[in-house]
C-alpha cells in the first residue's frame, strides 16, 4: 500500500520560549496508506486535533516533515498549501463549523465557490452528495434548523464536494447517538471502498473498536504511544 | 471541471451579499452612520458648489471694471464728472453710471437690493441672466412701476399687478406697481432685487442729480483692465476700481473659506466615523474570524477571502455613499439646505431664501468618494487579510 500521509519527527509548539509554552504534538512519526481508515485515539488534550490539523495542512509544524503523497508540504508557501489542502483533504470538524443562516445546499457548495465552477455544475454535484447522505428533503433548510445527525451529514457532504483523496474527521460521533455513529462508520467504509483515505481523531470506543477500522494509534501528551493497537 | 472565469467572482459576490444579510443589524447600523456622515459632507459640497455657480452666473452680467468712490474707507456716491476723466483714458469705451442701493424692509425684516434702470437699459430685456417669468419689462418713460425677484415676491406676497410700497428718505411711502417677475439662471442675482425706473430710484433715495452709486467701465482689451485700474487710481485717488477677476477671486475665497469652515466643523463627525470604521474593521467579530478560518480550511485562498471582504466593504460603503449623497442632494436642492445654509450664507444680505439650481459637483463627489469609501474598504480588508494569512486551525480556535 502506498503512503497517503507520512509524518517524520513532527512537532508543533505554541508560544515557544515563553512561560505559557505548549507542545500539543511532540516528535510524531507515522504513515497512513491510501484507502486506509486510521484512528487517532486518546483522551482530551492528548494532541489528536492538532495532529489532524497538521496532517490536513491547516497548521504548519514547528519542526519535522509532512509528506502528502510523497511531497514535503511543511514549508510550502501559503497559497500552495491552500491548493494542497483543497485538492487533497476534506474536513469534518469537531464542532462541524457549518455556516449558519445559509441553506444545506449552499453550505455543501461553499468549497466550490472560488473554483469558478458553473452554478449548475456545482449544484449537480452537491445534490448528488446530499441525496447520497439522505438529506434531499432538507437541502433548502438553513443548517441551524437541522438535528445533530443531519448537520453531521451536511459537514460530511461539504468535506466530499471537492472529491478529496482523504477525509479528516475530528470527533465525528460527538453529536451522534449509537445508531447514527454506526451509520457514519458505514459511510466512511464506503469512502474507503472508493479508494479514499479516512483519518479519524476520537475518544469514542464505538469508533476505535469498530471492526471497519484498519488501524488505531493511541496518543498521549502529544506523542504516539508504542506501535499500532491493531 | 468546467471552470468559468466570471462564475468565481459572481459566487464570491453572492456569498458576500448573503453574509451581509446574515449580519443585517450590524450592517444596517453601519450604513446609517456612514450615510449620515456622507450626507453632511455631500451637503457641504453641493451647497458650496451651488453658491459658487450662482455667483459665477451673477458675474457674467457684471461689468469688466467697476469704479466706486470711497470716503473714510466706505463706499460713497461718485460724482458723475469722474466719468469724463475715466472716459478720456486710452482703451476705455463707454462709462455708464449705475444707481442702486439697499433697502431694509422693517415689515418683513428683509434686505432688498434696489437697482435703477434707464430707458437705454431696457432696450435689451432678453439679455441673460435677467429674464422674466411673468409680466413685462418696464416700458421707456414709464414711472412708479417695478420688476421684482422671486424672494421679494415671496416676502411681500406680491405678483404682477400688486403694489409694492417703499418708504422714501422723507418717511413717506412711495408705491410701485409690479409689472414683472424675474426668472433667472441666477437667483443670487435677482432673488432680492427690485428694479425701478432710474428716476424713481433717485427720488426714493433722494440721490443728487450729479452723483451715481458707481460707474461701469467698458474696457476694449480685457488684458488692459489692471493697467486702466492703476491709471484711474492715479487720477482719482479717492476711488476704488474693482475688476471682474477680483470679484471672482473674492467669491471663490469666500465660498472656499466657508465650505472649509463647515468641513472643519464636521471634522469631528468624520473622525468619529473613521474610528468606528477602523474599530469595526480591525475588531473582526468572533463569528467573522471563525468564518474566515472555515473558508480557509475548506479550500478558499487568501485572495478569495480578500475578494469576499472587498465586496462586503464596497457594497456597504457604496450603498451608504449613494444614500448619503442622495439625501444631501435632496437636502440642498429641494429642502433649502435648512441645516447648513445659515452657516454657509453667514451674514449675507440675501435674507429672502433662494432656491439653488440643482447641480452635481463631480470633482467634489469624487474626492468625497475617495475619502470615505476607500478608507472604509481598506479598513475592512486589512484585518480580514491578517486573519486569512493565519493558520485556519488557529483562527477557528481563537474565535
Amino acid at each position: 500500500m502506498s503512503e497517503m500521509v507520512s509524518l517524520r519527527d513532527v512537532s508543533r509548539v505554541y508560544n515557544q520560549g515563553r512561560p505559557n509554552e505548549v507542545r500539543p504534538v511532540e516528535a510524531v512519526s507515522l504513515d497512513i496508506g491510501v484507502g486506509e481508515i486510521a484512528v487517532l485515539k486518546g483522551p482530551s488534550g492528548s494532541g489528536k486535533t492538532t495532529l489532524l490539523a497538521l496532517i490536513g495542512c491547516m497548521v504548519r509544524p514547528t519542526s519535522g516533515r509532512i509528506l502528502i503523497s510523497g511531497r514535503d508540504v511543511a514549508k510550502l508557501p501559503e497559497r500552495f498549501l491552500t491548493g494542497v489542502r483543497r485538492d487533497t483533504f476534506g474536513f469534518v470538524f469537531q464542532h462541524l463549523h457549518l455556516i449558519p443562516g445559509i441553506s444545506v445546499l449552499e453550505n455543501v457548495m461553499l468549497p466550490l465557490y472560488p473554483l469558478g465552477i458553473s452554478f449548475s455544475a456545482a449544484k449537480r454535484r452537491a445534490v448528488v452528495l446530499i441525496e447520497q447522505l439522505d438529506l434531499a428533503h432538507r437541502r433548502r433548510f438553513t443548517v441551524e434548523t437541522l438535528s445533530g445527525g443531519e448537520r453531521q451529514r451536511v459537514a460530511i457532504a461539504r468535506a466530499l464536494i471537492n472529491a478529496p483523496q482523504a477525509i479528516l474527521a475530528d470527533e465525528p460521533t460527538a453529536h451522534l447517538d449509537g445508531d447514527l455513529s454506526g451509520e457514519l462508520m458505514r459511510i466512511f467504509a464506503d469512502l474507503r471502498g472508493q479508494g479514499k483515505t479516512v483519518v479519524i481523531a476520537t475518544h469514542d470506543p464505538l469508533v476505535y473498536d469498530n471492526p471497519l477500522i484498519d488501524r488505531v494509534m493511541t496518543m498521549r501528551d502529544g506523542r504516539i504511544l508504542g506501535g499500532d493497537d491493531e | 471541471m468546467d471552470a468559468q472565469p466570471f462564475a468565481r467572482h459572481l459566487k464570491i459576490l453572492e456569498f458576500a451579499l448573503s453574509s451581509m444579510l446574515r449580519r443585517r443589524v450590524k450592517n444596517a447600523g453601519l450604513i446609517v452612520v456612514f450615510s449620515a456622515v456622507v450626507f453632511l459632507l455631500s451637503s457641504i459640497v453641493f451647497l458650496t458648489g451651488a453658491f459658487r455657480t450662482e455667483a459665477l452666473a451673477t458675474l457674467q452680467a457684471s461689468p469688466q471694471l467697476l469704479v466706486q468712490r470711497t470716503m473714510a474707507g466706505r463706499h460713497a456716491l461718485i460724482p458723475l464728472d469722474y466719468s469724463e476723466v475715466i472716459a478720456q483714458l486710452p482703451g476705455v469705451g463707454t462709462v455708464t453710471p449705475r444707481y442702486w442701493g439697499y433697502y431694509y424692509d422693517i415689515y418683513t425684516g428683509a434686505n432688498y437690493t434696489l437697482l435703477g434702470i434707464t430707458d437705454d437699459g431696457l432696450e435689451a430685456p432678453g439679455s441673460a441672466p435677467l429674464r422674466l417669468v411673468e409680466g413685462a419689462f418696464i416700458a421707456p418713460g414709464q414711472r412708479n412701476v417695478c420688476l421684482i425677484g422671486a424672494g421679494v415676491a415671496r416676502m411681500r406676497g406680491a405678483r404682477v399687478g400688486s403694489i409694492v410700497s417703499l418708504r422714501n428718505t422723507r418717511g413717506w411711502m412711495s408705491e410701485y406697481e409690479v409689472v414683472g417677475l424675474f426668472k433667472s439662471a441666477s437667483q443670487l442675482l435677482t432673488n432680492d432685487l427690485i428694479l425701478l425706473p432710474e428716476a424713481d430710484l433717485k427720488a426714493l433715495f433722494a440721490m443728487p442729480d450729479d452723483q451715481a452709486t458707481d460707474l461701469m467701465i467698458e474696457v476694449y482689451n480685457p488684458l488692459e483692465v489692471d493697467n486702466i485700474s492703476r491709471k484711474i487710481l492715479e487720477r482719482l485717488p479717492d476711488t476704488r476700481p474693482i475688476s471682474h477677476a477680483e470679484i471672482l477671486r473674492t467669491y471663490e475665497t469666500l465660498f472656499n473659506w466657508r465650505g472649509g469652515l463647515l468641513l472643519a466643523m464636521f471634522l469631528g463627525a468624520v473622525a468619529a466615523f473613521m474610528i468606528l470604521a477602523w474599530d469595526k474593521a480591525t475588531g473582526l467579530s468572533a463569528d467573522e474570524r471563525r468564518e474566515i478560518g472555515i473558508l480557509k480550511a475548506i479550500g478558499w485562498e487568501t485572495s478569495d477571502i480578500l475578494e469576499l471582504k472587498f465586496w462586503e466593504g464596497a457594497v456597504l460603503a457604496l450603498v451608504a455613499f449613494l444614500a448619503g449623497v442622495t439625501a444631501g442632494y435632496a437636502h440642498v436642492f429641494y429642502l433649502g439646505a435648512g441645516l447648513l445654509a445659515p452657516i454657509l450664507q453667514g451674514w449675507s444680505t440675501l435674507f429672502p431664501a433662494i432656491d439653488l439650481a440643482p447641480r452635481i459637483e463631480p470633482y467634489g463627489l469624487a474626492v468625497l468618494l475617495l475619502f470615505t469609501v476607500a478608507p472604509y474598504i481598506v479598513a475592512t480588508i486589512v484585518p480580514a487579510w491578517k486573519a486569512a494569512i493565519t493558520d485556519p486551525d488557529r483562527v477557528m480556535r481563537s474565535a
